[in-house]
């Protein structure tokens, strides 16, 4: 069955049930209203009549009857009969016939009329006067029934005008429903089938369709996003890998064609470090990857960040001086902890001093310094070396980045976009500052001590 | 000394080609191709070691390796593995491996850490505290005073460290990688030769004024302290 009928009859159901509950209301009201002001009639009539027995005697009593009966509307029943049902006054022909024994008080009954043939249903109300006698009085209840007949048959008719009405709407709804349906199915198919670039177009009413298509778009903006990352880093990887993996092959050539034994030791050296570049440049994409799908932060743990940069200063203090520059570490006065990934930390510092070291060796001094002000912390890695121009510093983040355009220097040009991934995984960023002269690369990251719920992959 | 070792890995070519290696240095290795069989075997064989590999068919090597760690089977394993990202090396460390080791890598890397691992082994019961002597260093891993020839040699913390690991492995190649995971507990790979500089530094102070070289740097491999 398709949706839209399926929404059409829904409609016309809950239409139909909601007008079936009204209409029952009205006439289990109007029903009971009807009865009751009967009921209230006749019995006044019957006090009334009871009272003029009560003040003026047999002879009132009689004048009234007959006055109620000849002027009274035609639905009016009142009579006197004696202790053996002899009519005395009145407009009835014989005794109300009730079921059983007629009894005081109000009830219903078959009363024939005076020169009529046929007995009428009728609500009457007995009394039994002092002498024996019974008063009778009532009404008819003809007219109370025909007026309920008719507003039954009203409201079947509105019943079925209802179901009509429902029907039709619910075919409203569900054309109005199904074109926006249509509408969002329609670009999705475009966009399964070919076009990425496609949006689902708003109505600007802001309603739960427009809402749907803006998820969607946003989605899809971040799909697009994420694809266009992807192919940038597969281009960049298959373009940046050429050349390592180029230089692989012509150093096995170099190998392979030596008969010298020592010449050809260090071609297969030679051979054996470019396929471990080729490797490190793989591995780093990797990681890259994996911190910025943030699929490590299982392995977050808490630990002192100060004290991990104190152990890579002193690891890297013999580097900086064979290459005849003063590492130096400022620590902060008391411990500063994370919860965070320990390797990957330290993967990120040792990258940033390594940068340092390959790029601003020429300065003097590299700085390491830790440092935290309640909120965040944060790790600055100093140099003094010829520093990045402010313009060309976005540049230096991306991966594959590299500044220098010959491969020389070594590094793939991977190892600030991987810390930059690392600090995303913290929930924080890198940042490169002028150092005046040189560069100061800041990782900031927000300071946290315990494992939040929103951190749980 | 030859060792028996069991092999879990479904390549065949990687298995061959280790397999020939490992036989070379004089170790038994018997090959299981997928880790239900590994599994089996490993429960029931009495192997010195086991290399796994972690990517296998039917049961991967994680999961081998927790039922062997569950069965109270506390044969050393090293853990052969392509995912080469930090947190891979880190979950493999963590699931009861003793030793991590990424592909590809070179047979002098696999043999040092195969050698390390079956040397742990059999040095269990060797206490810390027991004067360790290579030659004529002697190293007191109490008070960490190390001596050449009688003579004190001043070292930094870090240095010691690095001597110690040497001085455990004696006569065996320690690889670079081996140095950074063991001895700096790093488990990523850094880009400058850093490990080297360190190296070189502890070897001046070992050898400076003696003759005999104690420190050896293997080709290709890594680096041995000998006598």
């Amino acid at each position: 069955m398709p949706t839209t009928l399926r929404i059409a009859l829904l409609a016309g159901l809950l239409a139909l049930a909601s007008n079936l509950l009204v209409l029952g209301f009205i006439q289990w009201r109007t029903h009971d209203e009807a009865v009751s002001e009967q009921r209230r009639q006749v019995v006044e009539q019957g006090t009334v009549l009871a009272d003029v027995y009560r003040t003026g005697g047999m002879k009132a009593l009689a004048d009234g009857i007959a006055d109620t009966a000849t002027y009274g509307d035609p639905q009016t029943a009142v009579a006197l009969f004696d202790r053996r049902g002899v009519q005395q006054v009145g407009n009835l022909a014989a005794m109300p016939r009730t079921k059983g024994q007629i009894r005081e008080g109000y009830q219903g009954a078959l009363i024939r009329f005076e020169q009529q043939t046929t007995p009428r249903e009728a609500a009457i109300v007995a009394h039994r006067l002092a002498n024996g006698d019974w008063l009778i009085s009532g009404r008819t209840v003809g007219y109370g029934l025909a007026l309920r007949e008719t507003l039954e048959r009203s409201l079947l008719i509105a019943l079925l005008v209802s179901i009509v009405l429902g029907l039709g709407c619910g075919v409203i709804l569900a054309q109005f429903v199904g074109r926006r349906v249509s509408r969002i199915v329609a670009v999705t198919d475009q966009i399964t089938a070919r076009d990425l670039s496609r949006r689902i177009p708003l109505a600007g009413g802001g309603d739960a369709f427009d809402r749907l298509g803006q998820q969607i778009n946003e989605m899809l903006d971040r799909i697009g996003a994420l694809m266009e990352e992807l192919r940038m880093v597969t281009d960049s990887l298959a373009h940046d890998l050429r050349s390592p993996v180029s230089r692989l092959q012509s150093a096995a050539h170099a190998a392979a064609e030596t008969s010298e034994p020592g010449e050809r030791d260090q071609q297969l050296g030679n051979v054996v470090r470019q396929a471990d570049s080729l490797m490190r440049i793989l591995t780093t994409a990797l990681e890259i990857s994996r911190s910025e799908a943030l699929t490590s932060r299982g392995q977050f743990s808490l630990f002192d960040v100060g004290r991990l940069c104190a152990e890579l200063s002193e690891m890297y203090e013999p580097v900086a001086e064979e290459a005849g520059v003063v590492l130096r570490f400022h620590p902060t006065e008391r411990p500063v902890e994370l919860f965070g990934h320990r390797q990957l930390i330290a993967q990120a510092v040792s990258n940033l001093v390594e940068n340092a070291l390959r790029y601003g060796a020429s300065g003097e001094t590299i700085d390491v310094t830790v440092g935290e002000d309640g909120k965040q912390l944060s790790i600055t890695v100093a140099d003094s070396g010829p520093g990045i121009p402010a313009n060309r510093r976005a540049e230096a983040l991306r991966r594959f980045g590299r500044l220098d355009s010959s491969r020389s220097a070594g590094g793939a040009g991977l190892g600030l976009a991987l810390v930059r991934a690392i600090a995303h995984l913290h929930d924080g960023e890198l940042v490169l500052q002028d150092n005046q002269p040189g560069l100061a690369a800041i990782l900031r990251l927000p300071e946290r001590t315990a494992q939040p719920a929103d951190l749980r992959v | 000394m030859g060792r028996k070792i069991l092999l879990v890995e479904d390549d065949r070519e990687t298995a061959d080609y280790l397999t020939k290696g490992l036989g070379q240095e004089g170790h038994g290795v018997e090959v299981a191709a997928n880790g239900q069989d590994g599994l089996f075997r490993a429960t029931d064989g009495t192997f010195d070691l086991i290399i796994l590999d972690r990517m296998l068919p039917i049961l991967d090597g994680i999961s081998v390796l927790k039922a062997l760690r569950a069965a109270n089977i506390a044969t050393p394993v090293l853990v052969l593995s392509a995912l080469a990202s930090v947190g891979d090396r880190i979950e493999g460390l963590e699931s009861g491996s003793d030793d991590y080791l990424v592909k590809p890598f070179s047979f002098a890397e696999l043999l040092a850490r195969v050698n390390a691992l079956l040397r742990r082994r059999e040095s269990r019961v060797d206490p810390a505290d027991h004067r360790i002597a290579v030659g004529d260093l002697e190293i007191d891993p109490l008070s960490r005073i190390v001596r050449r020839a009688g003579k004190k040699i001043e070292l930094k913390p870090r240095e010691y460290l690095l001597l110690e690991y040497f001085a455990r492995n004696e006569g065996r190649v320690v690889t670079r990688t081996m140095l950074l995971e063991q001895v700096w507990d790093y488990h990523f790979d850094p880009g400058t030769n850093v490990i080297d500089v360190h190296v070189s530094r502890l070897r001046r102070k070992l050898e400076d004024g003696f003759e005999k070289p104690l420190l050896h740097t293997v080709r290709g491999a890594g680096y041995m302290l000998a006598a």
